[in-house]
């Protein structure tokens, strides 16, 4: 059997990160632009327009190198515009053919097109070449088109040509004089075997193509014969078509603002189905559940629900969803909503037939969830102390089950015991010599008898938010004759008093 | 009743990274509280007490001894409950203990030797009850605060196991010896451990001592010990959560606020004061005894001493055949005899002696430098090469009765030059073997922070990112000058950080803090302590992390502040170069030299005149070059004068000019005063040594030889500056004593204190010139031998071996490649069929070639013959890997194999050739074999060769790279290096060339002198500091290899610089050029 015709179109757009911002700030197009990655202060040029690389900019430079150029605009990376340029091309590329394969990495965008068989659709490849190019540029991206019966020979054209945008056909048969002039820098060759290369002085595909096969993979293995087989655009490929990425998401457009929770639950529930569908068919469960809500006045209200374990449990989902809801409701009557799910494994767990039977998890999930809307999100879970001196040294982590049992906890030794007051409460206090003599607490002035003090703590002094405490251990008498034993602090940054504990 | 207290328990940063302040600070705080008396106690070691003891005697306050012992008998110290995160990691509870007497201070040492002894490398090590009970004489135990081990018996065992720990220190220590401590740092666990350690202390009858724990001077520098704390524990600021400091209060406290604190502890404070004046020991009475030398029976030191010098005698001046040196010469010996007798020095001659005996019988070429070549002894024993007798210089700049008898004897100080890093090794270990492991080690070397280190641990301690710190590392600036731009603030600038933000102004900030603050100790390099009884006695010795090395705790500077022998060994790449030529000389050249007696040779002045010197010791600097057709040496004085100029003493001290002027007689021959006319003759009225501004103290302000010795012991040192305030003072009253106007005395203030930092004795330059001349001398002579010579012991000097190449090429060397037909691992001489003598590059200059593989080749190709192909290499030497072939292949050392016609030629078949099938395949299937005629490379074109050339071995023996493109510079107005020196001054020339070296002198006020080296020779560039400031300028003038330059010509007494106004990059294609920056 003959082997079918092969014919690839590749579009091949560098600077990507640059092309993709720029594409719709049509002002800036004319002006030296580059564009910044990383977190300040620590950024640096990961792509620019042409204008600015001949004033100098170069990837990889610092802010302050960049402020020695002038008038460059910059600009900040931004990923989902690249995302969404990259989609745009893609389905542009669609267009032309339904297998698309997309080769593209962080910097440059290039897709190489399946056009065999195209001809009677889109004329010459040529024609379809030109067409191409012109519907890329149409969307704002300068790119270059090379076709070839070779996949590999469009790529390494393309990429050639890169800073021409234009577009090359090569003819069946002519891949291996094409190739012959360009440099190697458009495999993608390893960094060794650059520096073999370089060392025997090839330094184009042509004298790589001319090396004899076996003489060359005695030397530098079955990667020579690749290589070669690439300079002479004889290397078969198989093509990986882009598939739609898998989203599990559902919107919708509301016909009339709505403000009543329980209408929009409805709509929830319609939408929350088809996403359990979807991924049931593809043997996942909800993981997690973000309901984005657009509000009137141009707000969107964001909430995210993860139970304990994925589950496809429709009902679970709704009760969970709602308390969320109730707990924290939107501000604003609801326009539109958009529900999106990560896709979990389903969850399933081997129970021992002696162990103790676990509380079931939708239910745990399910109580906490109320107790959550009731006390607020921060407040349920365990305290895990803090590695710090600051007083308030604790969090809270959700509820989990240790993995290993602890072991007997060394014994207290014993102490007083104290109520902790949460929030502290601010008092009033009068001081005699430095040391607190009497204090309004809860209403009622109090004298000291014993004053043990002051202790003193301070730290995070590289912080903004250093902190800096005077604590004192008090006896004292109300006028009643009401006897109280308690713990102050004096905020030595602030001011101010505070009562912070009881002992009992 | 006004208060008194003293504090006894504190912690200088010599506590490497568990203290914040330097012991200088601490006292300096002590003295602004008003307190009298303060103890350190550093962990684990005295560290810190020698600067202490200096520093008490600066300012009254009296320093008691001690240190904070780590006894793992007491179980852990005290950590938060395990309930408590925290990521404290167990260490042994620390004993304070101080010293009351000598036998106490002693016994410290010796108990701190004990444990640090006991591990096999550098480690903390900890002590046992054992070692405390042997050791316990002398010493007063207090309990400790929270690191001591009361507190944790008290947490971990409650009051009980409390007692039963204080009980266990009265066994040890004595009833009298022992003191409760309380601290009290507003800690709440604190205070309930102090009460109870009040109520043992009752219950046992022993007295409470108040201390405040010290760890910082004031309560600001906290922060540093909370910073320090993070890079101990390898974390960052933000997440070393409870290692950090409760708070600010373990700072130094007025006697005020002690008392105030304690006034409830009846006598806490009073007993600081009563045990502070039964601490007795001072630093001063070391018990430092003056090494023995054994000696046979029937000898004294000084007899056998004086035996050893009279045959050196006729050794070293019966070749002269001058009698009356000769006569001078005994004249001297006995004079210095005499003296040393007197002072009891003969052991340490008689040791130094025994050291360069030791090198002779091994083949080591050993010189003394520094003062002892002011000394006919030394001269005879064969210690120094210098004639001080001939030279006329002044011995009591070595040894006098003044410094013998001095309120302590401080002994002379004598270096030793050796050739290289294995023969100084040789060396130590012999004094080792010979002193024992207590009785010798080496002086410590405190590594402080400087910009680089402290940009980087502060800022991996404030949690900045790896990528950005390295970034900021390679900014802070290296240049020994600092313009205003090149501050800490500006390199964190151009780093790209904002130095407003407040967490980076922190970072900024607490790099200046720590600047000049202990990080750790290392030992340094050559400088050795030698004791007679154990050297343990005196300071504690511990492990170095060199393998076999032992360190004692106090630096070189500490060590000769309390009158410690030292022997400082040294390598000195130059030596080795020397020792090399003289085993070349007679074997190519058939001629016999000697060290001591070159003959002084017109040709060799000729080429030091013309400044002619790359390569030679001491002269081959840029400063150097330029002065030297000035000074115009024609007598090895001249020489002696030359090296000692070129130096930041001299040029600051604005000395260099004058005396320059006054050579070239442009200028009048003019004293200070004529009082000093004896004293400056020598160098034409302008002082240049320290043994002149001694002579000049003594002169113009009748200074005793005490306190000129004083003046030249301030002067040379690094901690002095308030001493020379002091002796200034004294300077300009005896000045006016003897009638000096103002301006004269200020004048000669300069000279003096110019010298601060940089000072250089008379008999260290002519040790330093005797080298300098040899190596000027072999190189004018023996091109050949000293070309390989040096190119052996490369790295060392001022140029690259690339430089040294094209220079002996200039000067007629034949210079071949490397071959591996012919090559050995050094460079080796070549008899070529004319009878001249070429260089053959040696195998080490392969760059990533290992000696092991080379000599298998060497080795394999000495019994087998030489090499027949391509494939005979690999299989003859299989312990060449593949990545070594294609270097011998790429640098042409292959080219003389059959059937290689050029480098690629030998690159395609040694990389078949080093992946060969088994040898079983080998043997058998002719159909593996290549055919080797049809070879697809072409040949590398000369670019290629000379990229392969500089890539593979740094160098090239071909033409100079800069050759191949005359036509086209030509073509753009450029001149060579050699055309320069034709032009008029003042003319405007453009000029190119390769980078050699760089450099940015602290002393040329921010200029920049550049060597741009072509193939006629070496162009001099100087780069004005407003050139520098440009941006561009800057880039090109730090990264370019190659570089052109525009600029008016200066042409000064033959000394040629180009004074850059524009910078331009040549392009290098892919050069790997490295130059030599000096900053």
């Amino acid at each position: 059997m003959r082997k079918p015709a092969e014919l690839y179109a590749c579009v091949y757009a560098k600077e990507f990160p640059a092309q993709a911002l720029l594409r719709l700030r049509v002002e800036l197009r004319d002006k030296p632009c580059v564009v910044m990655e990383g977190e300040p202060p620590l950024q640096s040029v990961c792509s620019c327009n042409a204008k600015a690389r001949k004033l100098g900019a170069a990837q990889g430079m610092t802010p302050v190198e960049i402020d020695t150029l002038p008038s460059v605009v910059v600009l900040a990376r931004s990923r989902p515009e690249e995302e969404t340029a990259k989609a745009t091309l893609l389905e542009c590329a669609g267009n032309f053919s339904p297998r698309v394969e997309d080769r593209s990495n962080d910097y440059v965008f290039v897709c190489v097109v399946d056009i065999a068989g195209t001809e009677t659709l889109f004329g010459s490849p040529a024609m379809l070449a030109k067409c191409l190019l012109e519907r890329v540029r149409a969307l704002g991206v300068m790119a270059s088109v090379a076709v070839s019966d070779n996949f590999h020979t469009a790529l390494c054209v393309a990429r050639a040509r890169s800073s021409r945008m234009d577009v090359t056909v090569i003819a069946s048969g002519n891949a291996n004089k094409v190739l012959s002039s360009l440099p190697l820098s458009v495999l993608d060759i390893s960094e060794e075997h650059a520096e073999t290369f370089s060392l025997w002085g090839v330094h184009t595909l042509g004298m790589l193509a001319e090396l004899p096969e076996p003489a060359l993979i005695s030397r530098i293995g079955q990667v020579g014969k690749r290589l070669r087989q690439l300079a002479r655009g004889e290397m078969p490929h198989l093509f990986l078509p882009v598939e739609p990425k898998f989203v599990l998401e559902e919107r919708m457009e509301l016909d009339t603002p709505v403000e009543l929770l329980e209408s929009l639950l409805f709509c929830v529930h319609a939408m929350l189905e088809q996403l359990i569908v979807r991924a049931t068919t593809r043997v996942f469960a909800l993981a997690s559940v973000t309901t984005t809500l657009s509000l009137e006045g141009e707000t969107t209200h964001i909430r995210t629900v993860r139970p304990a374990l994925p589950t496809n449990d429709r009902k679970l989902w709704i009760k969970l969803l709602q308390l969320d809801l109730e707990a924290h409701p939107p501000s604003a009557a609801i326009i539109s909503l958009a529900i999106t799910a990560e896709p979990g494994s389903t969850g399933k767990v081997q129970l021992g037939l002696f162990s103790p039977q676990l509380p079931e998890a939708a239910r745990l999930d399910v109580t906490l969830a109320r107790i959550r809307a009731i006390v607020g999100e921060d407040c349920v879970g365990r305290a895990v102390l803090k590695d710090t001196h600051q007083v308030e040294g604790f969090r809270m982590e959700p509820f989990t089950v240790p993995a290993v049992s602890i072991s007997e906890a060394e014994p207290f030794p014993q102490r007083a015991a104290m109520r902790q007051l949460r929030p502290a409460e601010s008092i009033l206090v009068t001081l005699r010599e430095k040391r607190p003599e009497s204090f309004f607490f809860r209403q009622k002035r109090y004298r000291a008898e014993h004053v043990y003090g002051p202790w003193l703590t301070s730290g995070d002094w590289w912080n903004p938010m250093l902190w800096s405490l005077q604590q004192w251990d008090l006896i004292a008498h109300s006028e009643g004759g009401e006897l109280l034993s308690c713990c102050l602090t004096h905020d030595l940054t602030q001011g101010g008093w505070q009562m912070v504990g009881l002992y009992d | 009743m006004t208060e008194s207290y003293i504090e006894l328990h504190a912690a200088s940063a010599f506590s490497f990274l568990e203290g914040a302040s330097q012991p200088e600070e601490l006292i300096k705080r002590a003295v602004e509280l008003e307190m009298p008396a303060m103890a350190l106690l550093d962990r684990n070691g005295v560290y810190g007490s020698a600067q202490l003891h200096t520093s008490d005697r600066r300012n009254g306050v009296q320093a008691h001894i001690g240190a904070e012992v780590a006894v793992s008998s007491f179980g852990p110290r005290l950590t938060p409950p395990a309930w408590l995160p925290h990521q404290h990691i167990a260490e042994p509870a620390r004993l304070p203990l101080l010293c009351e007497s000598l036998t106490g201070y002693q016994n410290l040492c010796q108990l701190i030797t004990r444990f640090k002894m006991r591990e096999r490398t550098k480690l903390e090590g900890a002590a046992t009850w054992d070692d405390l009970e042997q050791y316990a004489s002398g010493l007063v135990c207090l309990t400790g605060g929270e690191e001591g081990p009361l507190a944790a018996a008290l947490v971990h065992g409650g009051e009980e196991a409390g007692r039963d720990t204080v009980e266990r220190l009265v066994r040890i220590f004595g009833r009298d010896n022992v003191y409760v401590e309380a601290q009290r740092h507003y800690e709440r666990e604190e205070e309930w451990r102090n009460q109870a350690a009040i109520r043992i202390a009752r219950s046992l009858n022993l007295p409470v001592l108040a201390t405040n724990g010290v760890r910082y001077a004031t309560a600001y520098d906290r922060e540093v010990l909370d910073l320090f704390t993070a890079v101990r524990h390898h974390t960052e600021l933000d997440q070393a959560g409870r290692l950090l400091a409760l708070n600010s209060q373990r700072h130094l406290r007025r006697a005020q606020s002690m008392a105030q604190l304690f006034r409830d502890v009846p006598r806490a404070v009073e007993n600081t004061v009563e045990l502070s004046s039964r601490l007795q020991f001072r630093l001063d009475d070391l018990g430092y005894e003056f090494p023995l030398y054994p000696v046979p029976d029937g000898e004294t030191m000084d007899s056998f001493l004086k035996k050893r010098v009279a045959e050196g005698v006729v050794r070293r001046y019966g070749p002269k055949n001058n009698p009356g040196l000769l006569e001078k010469a005994k004249k001297q010996v006995e004079h210095e005899l005499a003296l040393i007798a007197r002072l009891g020095f003969a052991g340490y001659f008689l040791i130094v002696w025994d050291i360069v005996q030791f090198c002779k019988r091994n083949d080591i070429l050993a010189q003394g430098r520094g003062s002892a070549a002011n000394s006919a002894v030394c001269y005879a024993l064969e210690i120094t090469a210098i004639d001080p007798v001939g030279m006329e210089l002044l011995f009591e700049r070595f040894l006098s009765d003044a410094r013998g008898n001095s309120e302590k004897k401080e002994p002379p100080d004598i270096d030793i030059d050796l050739p290289s890093e294995d023969k100084r090794e040789q060396a130590i270990q012999y004094v080792y073997q010979r002193y024992g492991e207590l009785g010798a080690a080496m002086t410590a070397n405190v590594i402080t922070y400087r910009g680089k280190s402290a940009a980087r641990e502060v800022g991996k301690a404030l949690g900045f990112d790896q990528e950005s710190l390295g970034r900021l590392s390679s900014l802070v600036s290296q240049w020994e000058w600092r313009g205003k731009t090149d501050t800490m603030a500006h390199s964190f600038h151009h780093a790209g950080f904002d130095v407003k933000h407040p967490r980076i102004a922190k970072y900024l900030e607490l790099c200046m803090r720590i600047q000049s603050l202990p990080r750790h100790i290392g030992q340094h390099s050559g400088g050795m302590v030698i004791c007679q009884r154990q050297l343990n006695c005196v300071v504690p010795l511990e492990r170095a992390s060199m393998p076999g090395r032992t360190v004692v705790q106090w630096d070189k500077e500490d060590c000769a502040d309390l009158g410690i022998i030292k022997v400082d060994l040294l390598g000195l790449g130059m030596m080795a170069v020397l020792k090399d030529c003289l085993e070349l000389i007679p074997q190519h050249y058939g001629d016999k030299v000697d060290l001591a007696q070159l003959p002084e040779d017109d040709e060799v002045y000729r080429v030091l005149q013309k400044a002619d010197t790359v390569g030679m010791f001491q002269v081959e600097s840029r400063a150097q070059m330029a002065s030297l057709p000035r000074n115009y040496p024609t007598k090895f004085y001249d020489l002696v004068v030359q090296v000692a100029i070129i130096r930041p003493g001299p040029i600051v001290g604005k000395m260099m000019h004058p005396y320059m002027r006054r050579r070239q007689k442009r200028e009048e021959v003019t004293y200070p005063h004529p009082s000093l006319e004896p004293v400056l003759k020598r160098t034409l009225g302008v002082p240049l040594f320290q043994e002149q501004l001694l002579r000049m103290a003594m002169t113009v302000a009748n200074f005793s030889g005490a306190e000129a010795d004083e003046l030249r012991r301030a002067v040379g040192m690094r901690r002095s500056w308030e001493r020379m305030k002091d002796l200034e003072v004294k300077l300009r009253a005896g000045m006016t004593v003897n009638g000096f106007d103002m301006k004269t005395q200020d004048n000669i203030v300069e000279n003096i204190s110019s010298f601060a930092l940089y000072g250089f004795p008379e008999s260290h330059a002519a040790s330093f010139a005797l080298i300098a001349y040899a190596s000027a001398y072999f190189k004018v002579k023996y091109l050949a031998a000293f070309t390989a010579a040096i190119l052996n012991n490369q790295p060392m000097g001022f140029y690259s071996a690339a430089v040294l190449v094209k220079d002996a090429q200039r000067h007629g060397l034949r210079v071949k490649p490397i071959d591996v037909q012919l090559s050995d691992w050094p460079c080796t001489i070549e008899h070529e069929t004319d009878h001249s003598l070429s260089l053959r590059m040696g195998l080490r200059y392969a760059k990533g070639l290992r000696r092991q593989a080379a000599e298998a080749l060497v080795t394999s190709r000495n019994h087998g013959g030489s090499f027949h192909s391509a494939e005979d290499l690999p299989l003859r030497v299989p312990f060449l890997n593949r990545k070594e072939l294609t270097l011998l292949a790429r640098i042409g050392a292959l080219n003389k194999l059959d059937a290689i016609e050029h480098r690629r030629d030998a690159l395609w078949q040694m990389d078949r050739a080093g992946k060969m099938e088994g040898p079983l395949l080998r043997q058998s299937s002719e159909w593996l074999h290549e055919d080797s005629r049809t070879l697809p490379l072409r040949q590398m074109s000369t670019e290629e060769r000379l990229v392969a050339d500089y890539a593979g071995t740094g160098l090239t023996v071909d033409r100079h790279p800069m050759h191949h493109r005359r036509a086209e510079l030509r073509s753009l107005g450029v001149l060579s290096a050699q055309e320069l020196k034709v032009c008029r001054d003042g003319q405007f020339v453009r000029a190119a060339g390769c980078i050699i070296a760089r450099q940015r002198p602290g002393t040329a006020k921010g200029f920049i002198f550049l060597s741009m080296e072509d193939e006629t020779g070496i162009a001099n560039v100087v780069i004005t500091p407003d050139l520098y400031e440009d941006e561009e300028n800057r880039k090109l003038i730090t990264r370019s290899k190659f570089l052109m330059v525009e600029g008016p010509l200066q042409n000064q007494d033959g000394v040629i610089h180009v004074k850059a106004v524009r910078l331009l990059a040549l392009s290098d294609g892919a050069l790997e050029l490295s130059s030599h920056d000096f900053h």
